[in-house]
């Protein structure tokens, strides 16, 4: 079960949260609280698993709050969204480790996005994988990130990410639901991304082997990667011997 | 732009400025007649205000002259035009205002008797050419400055004008949420859908408030950049889709290499809703809507394409304010770009309505980055 706290001064706020969460069986709502005080004596009580946090609260605001709990000895932070109307506070949650961010009002939808975000943390704490890698510069590999699209704030994990399409000085994240367009260019997001992971297969595009079905030879020389959703995504004759490496060490 | 009359300084008025003209020759000639009583000499006082009034009524009206017929050329000339054209004809001038001054004023000088027209004109070239040759350059300096002034005005009142249009251009918008047709609609919308399906009622006040949120963050910019524009216009096409529940089947092609050039905010979103509110909404099928945006030459070119009835040429249309949309955006391409814009609506077949906007490529010199993050677990 996914113990969780709801936090936030207006009743009807946490009203349509409550709801919500309700008709997902993992989740248990442990209490309420209509302050940012209340917050942190509920969550050092109680040790929830997940708190949805809102950041307007009468009397501190949400972050306060936050650094409250993180600096009282022996407490281990709940995983947190943040929930409220305001977009202007999104790379502050995500700069302390928020899981998401949700803009009111957010749909059901989005809301079982956060909490599947929130079960998928947990189980791979569980696991305690922190094998993260980092790239040749010592800085560890992108593995979430923030940004906005069609006026909502997203904290996208990267492994959602199946494939990248570049479109000049933009690139399309494809994930399986939707697609978003972002200011970047392929190269700088390539040495972000974790290569083992991560293949460059074209000029415009890299594709996330999780997600690789299968490659196609084709008869000039060129392949074509398929992707388990069925995307044909095509790859120049330049970056095949990368993926032939890597398949051969597999 | 050219100078328009109205916006000609008062001063400049013939009457007027010549007058004035006069007026500060007559304050010379009480100089004179004062610091030359205070000497003891004794002359007639006359003089001195005919002489002196007689050269600044032709020294003013020579330059009014000048001001009405070459004004541009004197407010544009380059420093070679000065040199080599105004400054033989400074010289040309000012020998010019001498002869028409002695021809008028035979009183002068004084103790020659009735000397003849030659011998005055030369006396006075010898003692004053210079004088008035800075009286020339004074007169020059003056029209440049309200040359400048007025180009000054000008940029302030388009500047000024430029924001009363956005301005409206934001009510539009406003509008367009809080007219019949988009907002009560669209609330009639959600509210039939919180009976039968409250996810799908969700998601529409999902996306109105996302699109409310887009169009306050806009604030008061004139120019946004095509990516930001196409987020707005998706928006409110994927609220369209919903209301229009897959009937209409929308195309968004845009050429990447233009997402960062600017446009002006708010342009694409009433050419949309135009298509939707007078094209689409007035068929019972299918219908389709194609939003495409490439680069031709130095210009960007917007097309919007949409089914439904073809234009009415005696539409009814203008009854329900429906071109106010268009002709707002018209107006606001001729004040941005003016003639480097093109504006087209037209009837592609009995069926197809097609709206073309052509405006000059342009990109902003610092890109706007959007919150974008990576972080680490």
């Amino acid at each position: 079960m996914i113990r969780t706290v709801l936090a936030d001064d207006e009743v009807l706020a946490r009203q349509k949260v409550r709801q919500l969460l309700r008709e997902i069986r993992d989740v248990d709502i442990v209490g309420e609280c209509g302050t940012a005080r209340e917050t942190i004596d509920l969550v050092r009580l109680t040790h929830p698993d997940l708190l949805f946090l809102d950041i307007c609260m009468p009397d501190m605001d949400g972050f306060d709050a936050v650094s409250a709990l993180s600096s009282s000895p022996g407490g281990k932070l709940p995983h947190i969204v943040f929930v409220t109307a305001n977009d202007k506070w999104a790379v502050r949650a995500f700069e302390c480790h928020a899981l998401d961010y949700l803009l009111k009002p957010f749909t059901a939808e989005r809301l079982q996005e956060a909490v599947q975000r929130a079960r998928d943390r947990l189980v791979s704490n569980k696991h305690q994988d922190s094998s993260t890698v980092s790239n040749p510069e010592g800085e560890r590999y992108t593995t979430r990130m923030v940004f906005k699209s069609r006026g909502r704030i997203l904290f996208l994990s990267v492994d959602d990410i199946r494939w990248i399409e570049a479109e000049e000085n933009y690139v399309r994240l494809h994930t399986s639901a939707q697609s978003h367009l972002l200011r970047e260019t392929i190269g700088r997001l390539e040495t972000r991304l974790d290569p083992q992971s991560f293949l460059r297969v074209h000029r415009s595009s890299i594709v996330n082997l999780h997600y690789v079905k299968e490659v196609k030879n084709e008869a000039n020389g060129d392949a074509i990667v398929v992707l388990t959703g069925g995307e044909n995504i095509s790859m120049s004759r330049s970056y095949r011997s990368r993926i032939q490496k890597l398949m051969t060490v597999s | 732009m050219r100078k328009g009359s109205q916006s000609e300084p008062v001063f400049m008025k013939p009457a007027i400025f010549i007058t004035s003209s006069v007026l500060v020759g007559l304050l010379f000639a009480f100089q004179e007649w004062l610091s030359i009583h205070h000497m003891g000499y004794r002359l007639p006082s006359l003089i001195f205000f005919e002489s002196w009034g007689y050269q600044f009524l032709v020294w003013g009206s020579l330059c009014w002259l000048l001001w009405h017929f070459f004004s541009l050329q004197i407010q544009r000339a380059s420093i070679l035009r000065i040199i080599f054209v105004f400054l033989p004809l400074s010289v040309a001038i000012s020998l010019a205002q001498q002869m028409l001054f002695v021809f008028i004023f035979r009183n002068l000088p004084l103790n020659h008797s009735e000397p003849s027209y030659w011998r005055r004109l030369s006396i006075y070239v010898y003692a004053e050419l210079l004088d008035n040759m800075l009286i020339f350059w004074c007169a020059f300096g003056l029209f440049r400055g309200v040359g400048y002034y007025q180009r000054f005005r000008e940029h302030e009142n388009a500047k000024a004008e430029l924001e009363v249009q956005l301005a409206n251009a934001q009510l539009a918008a406003l509008r367009m949420q809080l007219n019949p047709h988009f907002l009560f609609n669209t609330m009639n919308g959600i509210s039939s859908l919180m009976r039968s399906d409250i996810e799908a009622a969700d998601t529409m006040l999902e996306q109105l408030s996302c699109l409310l949120r887009l169009s306050l963050e806009r604030g008061d910019s004139q120019l946004i950049t095509l990516r930001e524009e196409i987020e707005f216009v998706e928006l409110y096409l994927a609220m369209q889709g919903h209301r229009y529940s897959g009937r209409v089947k929308q195309s968004v092609r845009v050429d990447p290499e233009l997402y960062d050039s600017l446009i002006p905010s708010m342009l694409l979103q009433p050419i949309v809703e135009n298509a939707y509110v007078h094209g689409l909404s007035r068929t019972e099928s299918a219908g389709t809507l194609i939003l495409e945006v490439q680069r031709r030459g130095n210009q960007m070119r917007v097309t919007v394409m949409n089914s439904g009835i073809g234009l009415n040429p005696t539409s009814e249309g203008d009854a329900h304010g429906h071109g106010f949309g268009l002709r707002n955006i018209k107006s606001r391409l001729k004040l941005h770009y003016g003639d480097d814009s093109r504006f087209e609506i037209a009837q592609v077949d009995p069926r197809h309505v097609r709206v073309e906007v052509e405006i000059p490529l342009q990109y902003s010199p610092e890109s706007t980055k959007p919150i974008t993050r990576f972080g680490t677990r």
